[in-house]
């Protein structure tokens, strides 16, 4: 799941950070994450991993990283 | 004279609110005080009416009476985009011939030879009030440059008060009504909070920043400060029809909201009509140099999830005409540009019939409303920027070592455009520092999405860069 997140994310949001040296902690939101970008991210993983992101866990903290994101929408796939 | 419908406000009802920013409140008297603190500090250091002053500082009560300082003083104001790299923030220092400068704390490294004013340190001086008039410079908003540098756009305190009366008026904009204010100053939408709504005597609450990465959050804070009305970007607003949890935010106190900027997508306008179902929705639509042209009430009855929408009828006083040949949308009328700020002097943008060529290619539709159809020059238009083709090759011709580039714009679901390029470099040069040496020139926005390195750039026989090699080139890639 992160290395398809992390795929999406650096060919279509982010596109000045070397993907090879960005880390799964290192924060998205610095690296240019803005909220059309979050909102693209959301319709992505909603789509690829067959999940529903409730509107209310949308927060900065839940798409800041790597890590973060994935617990997230693991989280959201077992409930 | 833009400021003389706030002026009336502050005499009449100096203790109503004017501006909210988290727990700050300012009432019109008071932002009125601090407006004319700031002039006046402006005007001891030996300040000239005419002369610029850039705006260091980002959107919130403290740029509103920077600007409002800098206006009363009878200058021009230059906010800029604090995210810029210092290069092309210096480069607009420069090209604006700025006086002084106006931000928060110690003045930036990269600042030269140019007054820098704390607005938290100023020193306390008389003011003395100036005549302006409607043909004095207001504000010179930066925007991207065709011919390779940022470009300022010249509007007078005439051409910002024609479009900031008629869209309070089209609103009906009312004494003590909470609009919400998200857009940063250096966009043209920022017009309409500053002057439209504190001309009307309603109250400017500032959106948090963080909060348009939430889009729950900014419902629930929409709804507690019992917003009334809100000019926007289509992306925020279509982020909150998504996922801004409506169904359990109605959002009961929300009369309008206006978005501009970018197309709406017509999918998510229709859920955000569905949504807002009591709400009035409006389409502006303009560049910079008219601010706004065209507007489109949006008629819930005409909206389609497969046809874009309308951008609608004349705004603001303009007179519309579509020419013949090319379809370009031509504008004239009170709201137009003053000119291109260059040199000190203002270079023409009418062209000899007296009209301004947008760019635009544009129809009517059978009920006589204009229809937007692209443009017809290279600049692009990415999450609402506007992005000149040519400012991005000129930032990279001017590294050793590359031999040429092209950029093009690939159609995007959601930015509308983001620009993508086709590179050749010399040996010994690697993509890694050209990625590198952009970043320190140019903001994330212009940053291409798509790097394509090739031997040599594709040619027609005569010479001319062969743009359909380019656009097959990156469709493969």
């Amino acid at each position: 799941m992160k290395a398809a997140l992390k795929k999406f994310i650096f060919a279509e949001l982010i596109y000045h950070e070397a993907p090879d040296r960005f880390g799964e902690d290192d924060d998205l939101l610095e690296a240019g994450l803005d909220s059309m970008g979050i909102m693209r991210l959301i319709m992505f993983a909603e789509k690829e991993f067959g999940v529903t992101l409730p509107d209310t866990e949308i927060e900065p903290d839940n798409v800041r990283s790597l890590n973060a994101l994935e617990k997230w929408i693991q989280q959201a796939r077992s409930a | 004279m833009l400021l003389e419908p706030f002026m009336r406000q502050c005499r009449c009802r100096p203790e109503a609110p004017a501006l909210r920013e988290n727990g700050l409140r300012l009432s019109y008297g008071e932002l009125l005080a601090r407006s004319q603190f700031i002039a006046a500090a402006l005007q001891g250091l030996g300040f000239m009416p005419g002369q610029r002053v850039a705006i260091h500082l980002d959107r919130g009560v403290q740029a509103v009476a920077a600007v409002f300082g800098v206006l009363l003083a009878g200058g021009c104001y230059v906010p800029l985009d604090l995210k810029n790299p210092p290069a092309r923030l210096a480069f607009i220092i420069k090209d604006a011939e700025v006086s002084t400068v106006l931000g928060l704390g110690a003045d930036p490294d990269w600042l030269e030879g140019v007054a820098w004013l704390d607005v938290e340190r100023l020193p306390s001086k008389e003011f003395a009030t100036v005549e302006v008039r409607s043909t004095d410079l207001a504000v010179i908003l930066y925007t991207s440059g065709s011919t390779g540098c940022p470009k300022g756009v010249a509007l007078s305190h005439g051409a910002v008060a024609a479009f900031a009366e008629w869209a309070a008026d089209l609103l009906g904009l009312a004494g003590g009504e909470p609009i919400a204010s998200s857009a940063p100053f250096f966009f043209d939408l920022s017009t309409f909070d500053l002057y439209s709504v504190l001309g009307r005597g309603a109250c400017l609450h500032f959106v948090p920043s963080g909060l348009t990465l939430s889009p729950s959050r900014l419902s629930a804070w929409l709804q507690e400060q019992a917003i009334a009305g809100w000019y926007t970007v289509p992306t925020l607003l279509a982020f909150l029809a998504y996922k801004g949890n409506l169904a359990q935010t109605p959002l009961a106190d929300l009369r309008f909201l206006i978005f501009a900027g970018e197309v709406f997508p017509s999918p998510a306008l229709v859920d955000l009509a569905e949504s807002l179902s009591a709400t009035r929705l409006y389409n502006f639509f303009g560049p910079t140099e008219t601010n706004v042209c065209c507007h489109w009430p949006v008629d819930r009855q005409c909206l389609d999830p497969s046809q874009a929408i309308p951008i609608g009828w004349p705004a603001a006083g303009c007179e519309l005409h579509v020419h013949e040949e090319n379809g370009e949308l031509w504008v004239r009328g009170p709201g137009l540009a003053s000119g291109y700020w260059s040199g000190g002097r203002l270079q023409e943008i009418l062209n000899r019939e007296g009209w301004y060529p947008t760019g635009d290619r544009v129809s009517r539709n059978e009920r006589g409303e204009y229809l937007f159809h692209g443009r017809l020059g290279r600049m692009l238009k990415c999450s609402g920027y506007r992005v000149e083709p040519a400012e991005i090759e000129a930032a990279l011709h001017a590294l050793p070592g590359v031999k040429g580039c092209v950029v093009v714009g690939l159609n995007d679901p959601t930015a509308g455009q983001r620009p993508a390029l086709v590179l050749a470099l010399e040996p010994g040069l690697d993509l890694g520092e050209v990625r590198q040496f952009l970043q320190r020139r140019l903001p994330a926005y212009m940053q291409p999405c798509r790097w394509q390195l090739v031997e040599e750039l594709p040619r027609l026989p005569n010479g001319k860069t062969d743009y359909q090699a380019i656009n097959s080139l990156l469709e493969v890639s």
